[in-house]
Formats: structure tokens, sequence, C-alpha cells
């Protein structure tokens, strides 16, 4: 892996490697999760759908067509209190395009368009492209909360961190999208190019020169002032929160949000991932073997570590009349963990299991670079191997220490009214 | 034993064919530079087999939902279970029943030989009792409910039911809290002896892996019970029609939701791959996002991004499928046919052709990265009597005229189905 600082608070990262049969990059900006977020959650989309040299989306579409079905995709994810606006791309490599193609470099070349020539008139972004963007991102909001086992999470998180920048959605809201104007839109743009900070990251036989090269010389007209959020950690204990509600679906969700007791997102970071991962990780954790295999009562009870913000989520999907059974079981478990009941074979299983699932991200382009991605905020990169040596370094006892800082905060129960197995046509 | 070598000079792949004399075909890709191997063991054996063969040559009904119930108490046993067992050595194991497959499978970054021993170990070792079935009956009943809550799953089998008469695709793939409170140790049982015999199955592993660690592992590990072969698979005796023309369900949702499919009545069980190919090219010009029927529909604020289409095959079916979100479903519905019938009589063109063939080309290229995926693919290849380098082959074949020609026979008003899941009246 090569790093290149090309301005104040932009690098470009490359992992050469021969052993893909494509290359995967990102152009990711992180800033902070306030202000208007849906100004900035629309950018990726509206972006990486067209660019001034082909305007229409349909004309794109049909030039990454030619480029060997080349994949262009945007997202938007909270990382901590900010947000990371993402534009992705797949390409094929050279030798195997036909009649002796370059593909690569073309691609790589045209990731670069959207994000620094977009279509500008009159100072805005055209309004009747935000006006379809606007639409698609309320539509991919509204959808997002059709799946359940996502509301009932989205819910619990706005619940826990109503007071806290961490509550907000990472789409914002529908009623901020409806208010975006095309000069809105760019305004944000143009700050964005100041203010966030950027990592490109390039995964694959695609060489970093001529990328190297564009930004340069793109970013030599900015002036940068990059910043992004220091994410406000909970200190002190929480007061258990709990709030019920009531839709008409089959299968009731409980969610349960805790407090890991974390200072910043390095404290004590490998311990508590073991303990997070014992108490509701793998099938030799606790919540699978006691909540799901010997008490039946779900088929999913998962628990994970949100670093960047010192939290943990409790999730299950269970019949409303097994609430109480199933929350309290939830809490014994935690405890079980907390007091060290829990084999030496469980703990080895849980660091063998985290150590294999970091090596297996060097296998899939896709992964490795959003393994690289997701660290653009830190200083010092770290590989999947130097994680694995992390985690092997942690003991149990450490692990008991962590445990017992972790602390509920809030409980979601989302119950459900309909009727059940009613459709045997 | 006979190990052949398999190759691809322009893919840049290969892979050993072995046909052990257990019975069992196992498929071995080695892939170089790569940390972590993949491994799939897989009976022929889905949630479409609702009948079980008999030795006289007829079939005995089971209940729905037996294949996939059957796969979640694998991976138990008398003493320690296969997850145990798996967390002992750090892979992540897991297994999947679909409509005409059931595959058990692990990833690993170490332990290879340790891993496939278990895998091979524990499903040749079935162990059931009725109270451990009873048990599973809660576990399952919670994963049936929580799809009932999944508009994109519920929308599919209602399509499904109002598409097919007879055919078990008619019914979710783990069954209903019903038909799976019938299931007992002792059909389980049945069903493994007929099902998981080694001639009906397919071991395929992928990644950094050599074929002689496999072999020696499958050495000793594979147990031949009989000389199993291949079942025959009970051919469903479907009508042409389509049940009904549309369903509709109310869910909790924030806007309406459709899957307009298209019912096919290929002769054969099992088409050729060059057809499937060929229907693939066809739907990504007629609706891809660089088509103009995509930029029509989305400029009218008829689909969103949501929008999706696919072959959906198998074994006795076939069909095409349009999914979204729409505010008016009917008229997507009319869009789409309306685009279906310009292409049938102006053709498609040499350009469109061409720029597909490269799109399709490089996606195929891109499945090439991943050991998952073609460790399953060449397990499914061997099921269909194909290798995992047929898609490119016959690819090479298709030409414009082809298109146009099977552009006749596919997506026929007469048998299409809209299915609709409406939001709940507030």
């Amino acid at each position: 892996m090569t790093i290149y600082e090309i301005a104040d608070g932009v690098r470009l990262v490359s992992v050469r490697t021969d052993k893909f049969k494509t290359s995967r990059i990102s152009f990711t900006m992180a800033t902070p999760l306030e202000g208007n977020i849906s100004a900035k959650a629309i950018l990726p989309y509206l972006l990486h759908r067209r660019c001034a040299e082909y305007p229409d989306f349909t004309a794109f579409n049909g030039m990454l067509d030619e480029l060997y079905g080349a994949v262009v995709s945007a997202s938007v994810s909270k990382v901590g209190e900010n947000l990371l606006l993402s534009i992705n791309m797949t390409a094929v490599d050279d030798r195997f395009a036909l009649n002796g193609d370059k593909v690569t470099d073309e691609c790589v070349e045209l990731l670069t368009k959207p994000v620094f020539e977009p279509i500008v008139e009159n100072g805005a972004f055209p309004e009747k492209i935000v006006e379809e963007e606007k639409r698609l991102l309320t539509e991919k909001l509204e959808a997002e909360q059709n799946d359940k086992r996502h509301y009932a999470f989205d819910r619990c998180e706005q619940i826990m961190f109503a007071n806290e920048a961490y509550g907000k959605n990472r789409l914002g809201t529908a009623e901020e999208i409806a208010s975006l104007t095309g000069r809105d839109v760019y305004l944000q743009w143009l700050d964005l190019l100041k203010s966030a900070k950027m990592q490109l990251t390039m995964v694959g036989s695609c060489e970093p020169d001529k990328v190297k090269d564009i930004l340069t010389q793109k970013f030599a007209k900015i002036e940068r002032s990059p910043a992004v959020k220091e994410t406000d950690f909970f200190a002190g204990f929480p007061k258990p929160n709990y709030v019920c509600e009531t839709l008409p679906v089959k299968q009731g969700k409980l969610v349960m949000g805790f407090r890991a007791g974390m200072r910043n997102e390095d404290d004590n970071v490998y311990p508590m991932k073991v303990a997070v991962d014992i108490f509701g990780g793998g099938t030799y954790s606790k919540l699978f073997s006691v909540v799901r295999e010997k008490m039946s009562l779900c088929y999913y009870c998962s628990a994970s570590l949100f670093a960047q913000k010192g939290v943990v989520m409790v999730q299950s999907g269970i019949e409303n009349d097994n609430e109480e059974k199933a929350k309290s079981e939830i809490l014994n478990q935690l405890k079980e963990v907390a007091e060290g009941n829990f084999s030496n074979e469980t703990f080895s299983s849980s660091i063998k299991s985290l150590c294999d699932g970091r090596l297996s991200v060097n296998d899939i382009p896709e992964s490795l670079c959003a393994w690289y991605t997701a660290q653009m905020m830190r200083e010092e990169l770290i590989s999947p191997e130097e994680q694995v040596e992390k985690f092997k370094a942690v003991d149990k006892a450490q692990v008991i220490r962590a445990a017992k800082t972790i602390m509920l905060d809030t409980v979601y129960m989302l119950k459900g009214n309909a009727e059940g197995d009613d459709d045997d046509n | 034993m006979i190990i052949k070598e398999v190759r691809n000079e322009r893919l840049d792949e290969m892979y050993y064919d072995i046909s052990h004399p257990s019975g069992l075909k196992i498929l071995v890709m080695p892939k170089s530079g790569y940390s972590g191997a993949y491994g799939i063991f897989m009976t022929k054996y889905g949630a479409i087999d609702t009948m079980l063969p008999q030795a006289d040559g007829t079939y005995k009904e089971i209940p729905e939902g037996t294949a996939h119930f059957l796969e979640h108490k694998l991976f138990e046993s008398e003493d320690l279970d296969a997850f145990e067992r798996f967390a002992k050595t750090g892979a992540s194991a897991n297994a999947y029943t679909s409509f005409d497959r059931t595959g058990y499978l692990f990833s690993c970054s170490s332990n290879f030989r340790q891993n496939l021993e278990i895998l091979l170990d524990f499903v040749q070792h079935p162990y059931f009792t009725q109270q451990t079935v009873e048990k599973e009956q809660g576990i399952i009943g919670q994963e049936i409910m929580m799809y009932k809550d999944v508009p994109d799953w519920e929308i599919m089998f209602n399509l499904f039911r109002a598409m097919y008469h007879n055919h078990p695709l008619r019914t979710d793939i783990a069954g209903t809290c019903e038909s799976i409170a019938e299931i007992t140790a002792d059909m389980l049982y049945d069903c493994y002896n007929s099902f998981y015999n080694l001639g009906n199955m397919v071991l395929a592993v992928a990644g950094n892996v050599s074929v002689d660690d496999v072999v020696e592992v499958a050495d000793r590990v594979l147990e031949k019970k009989s000389d199993g072969a291949m079942l025959e698979r009970k051919v469903f005796d479907e009508p042409k029609e389509v049940v009904s023309h549309y369903t509709e369900e109310k869910l909790s949702v924030s806007a309406p939701q459709f899957m307009l499919g298209f019912k096919e009545n290929y002769p054969d069980p099992v088409q050729p791959t060059k057809r499937e190919l060929g229907v693939d090219m066809i739907l990504d010009i007629i609706a891809s996002p660089s088509s103009q029927l995509y930029k029509r529909l989305l400029s009218q604020k008829l689909i969103n991004t949501t929008f999706s289409y696919e072959y959906f095959t198998g074994f006795g079916y076939s069909a095409v499928l349009f999914g979204g979100e729409s505010a008016d479903p009917k008229a997507v519905e009319s869009e789409i046919k309306a685009e279906i019938e310009k292409f049938r009589r102006e053709g498609i063109s040499e350009k469109e052709f061409e720029r597909t063939r490269k799109k399709l080309y490089g996606r195929m290229i891109m499945g090439l990265n991943d050991v998952d995926e073609l460790a399953n693919n060449m397990a499914v290849s061997y099921f269909w009597d194909e290798d995992v380098f047929t898609d490119f082959e016959e690819y090479e074949k298709i030409t414009v005229e082809y298109l146009n020609e099977l552009l006749g026979e596919i997506m026929l008003d007469e048998y299409s189905v809209l299915s609709v899941i409406l939001p709940l009246e507030e």
C-alpha cells in the first residue's frame, strides 16, 4: 500500500495487486454530520450519474456499457458523527478487453469527472436534475423504512441519540430534501471541495500515476480548509429508557442500545470488539447459542459494536409475547460475559473468527477498498494483517474489563399487530 | 479416480474436475495470490423437491419446507455440533436452501484442510430426534414470520401463486408454520437418505487450495454408502396459462411495490444456456439504465432506482421478471409491454447488440474475483451438466439475428402477471 498526499486533507491510497481481474476505485469525502445533511447526502447520487461531458444520464450509462460494463455507484454512510460520501467504480483489467482497448485508465479518469466537472448552469445544478434526484432520495429514505429491521434500528438510534448529532439519519429528512434547490446543492458542493477531508482509494492492477496527476492539478486551484467533526462520546452512567411502538407487522422487533464506556474510538477498542463478539457475534456467542439455539426465541439475535461512537446495538426479531423473556435473557448474557462466565474455548473461537474475518478482506477488491476508505479520517492506516496482531494480543481479563463497562441505555420494542400466518391462499 | 484439468486461456483460469471413487464429483479451483478459501458441499435438493422418489419409481409427497428444515438440522450431531467444530478453526460457516439446491459452506483464511474435513464429515452424519425437531420449529417459525414482513419476498411469492397452478414455487422456501409442524425426525431421515447420496451431490472449492489437499481429505472422510446416482426430479404438470393476471396485498410500506412477470413454458425442464444468455441480453437492451424505456419511466416518475429485471430460471420453470417501486404499477406494466412490442416490431439494432455484448462480457469477468461466487457457480453448473466456463463459450455464439428471433417467443402478453403490494390505508 502506498499513500500520496495530494493536498491539505486529500490523499491517494493505492493498493497494487495483480491477483484480481478488475480494479476498484472509491472517491470519498468526509464531512460533519451537521448542517443541511440532505444537501450533503444528495451529492454523491446526483454527481455519479452524469458529468458536464455526458450530461444525459442515459448517455452516461451507455458509455459505461461501452467500457465493458464499468460499474459506478454512490453511497452515503455515517461514521461516528461524520458522513462519508462516496462514488465507487469497478472496471475490468485491460488484459480482458477486446481489440486491445484501454479500459482502466479511461475509467479512472472518468471517475474524477462527475466530482470535478459536474454540469453547472448559472451558478447552480440544473433544477430538472435536482428535482429528479430529490424524488429519488426521498423515495430511498422512505423505502429503507419498509424493512422493519432497519426501521426499528433507526427508531432506537433516534431515541437514544435525540440530543446528539449521531441521532440524525445519514440522508437527512424528507422536509430537508424537499426544500433543496439547485443553488443550495451547488454551493454545498463548492464548500465540500474546500472543507471535506478526501481520499481516493484504488485497489487492483491500476497505476496511481495518472489519477495522481489529475487530482494534483484539480486541487492546485482549490484553497483548502479541511475539517471533520470530533465525535462526542458519552460519559457517565446512562439512565435506561424504554419506548414501545406498534405497527401492523407480523413479527416484533427488539432493539437494545448500550453505551460501551469508550472515551474515543481507540479506547480499549480491541478487547471491546472481542467482548461484543462473545456476547453476540458468531455462532459461539452467548446470544446465538442461548437466546436462539437453547431458548428458540428467535431466528436472529446479535450484537454489533459501533466503535466510532462507542455504542453496542443488539437486534432481534421475536414474538410480541416473548419480549420480557428475550430482554432479560439478553441482559443476563451480557452479565455472564462481564463476570467472565465464558470458556477459554469460546474466547479462542472469538479471536480466531475475528482474525479470519479480517484476513478475508484481502481476497475481495470491494472489501479491501472499503477497508481503507473506512479509515480515511485517521492519520495512520492499518492493514488487515496489523489488526490481526492487535486481536491476538487481547487477553481474557481485558475482555471481562471491557464487558463490565457496557451499560444499557435505550430499549426499543416494535410490536406487530398484523394477523399471523394467514396466506395459504 | 479420474482427475481432469479444465482450462480457459482467455479468462486465465483453470480448475480440476475429479470423479471421486465415493461417487462424489469434486471441483477444485486454485487462485494464485489468494489468502483464503471457500468450500461448498451441495445437494441437488431444494424447496421445489416436494416429491420424494421411491424405489418403485413413484413419488411420495413431503411437507413444504422440508429441504430447508433439514438444512437447519444437519448442523446438529449427538456430541459437538458443526458450528462448534468450525468455531475451533475460526472459519465462518453457513448453509442455504434455494428453490433447487441446498449448500453447506465455509470460508476461511487458515486451516483449510481441517475445515474441509468438518464440512464433509458433518454433512454425511445426520442426527435428528423428535425433540430437536420440535425445538427447530420455534426458530424456523420466526424465520417465516420475519419474511412475511419483507415486501420483496411477499411480492415474489404472490406472483408465483398467481403464475403457477401446481408448481411448488407457489410456497415459501421455508414452508408455512402449518407445513413444518408436520415434519418428523423419520421424515428427515427418509429425505436425507435419498437426496444426500453422494451421487446427487457435488463439492466445489476455490481460493488458496491445492488439489492434493482436497483429494487427501476426501479419500479419508468420504464414505461410499451406496451406488447412489443423481435423482430424477419430478416434473410437475403445469398448464401454460397463468392462474390470474393480477394479484395484490396490503402491507406496511411507504409506496406501492410491483413485480411484473411473464411465464414461459419451455418444452424441456432445462433450457439451453445460449437461450438463457440471449434472454439476459434482450432484457438489458430493453430495460437497463442506458435504455430509452428506463429514461422514459424515470422522467415520468413511474420508477426509481430500485427498478430491476431478471430472467428467473430453474428446473421446470422460467419467467422474465421486472420489479420496483411505483406510484402507478399498472402504468409501468403498460409502458413495459409497449416497449417489448416496439422491439418485436422494429428489432434490436446491431449497435445495441454490440454495446450490450461488451457490457455483459465485462460483467462476467467481474464475477471471476470472488471465490464464493466461483465455487457456487462451479457447483451449480455441474448440476446443469455444464462447466463454469460454458457461459463464456455460449456467449460467443449469440448473434443479433438470434436475439430478434428469440424476441418473438418470450414476454408474451397472455402469460403476464402483475403482483402489487399496496400501502395499508391509514
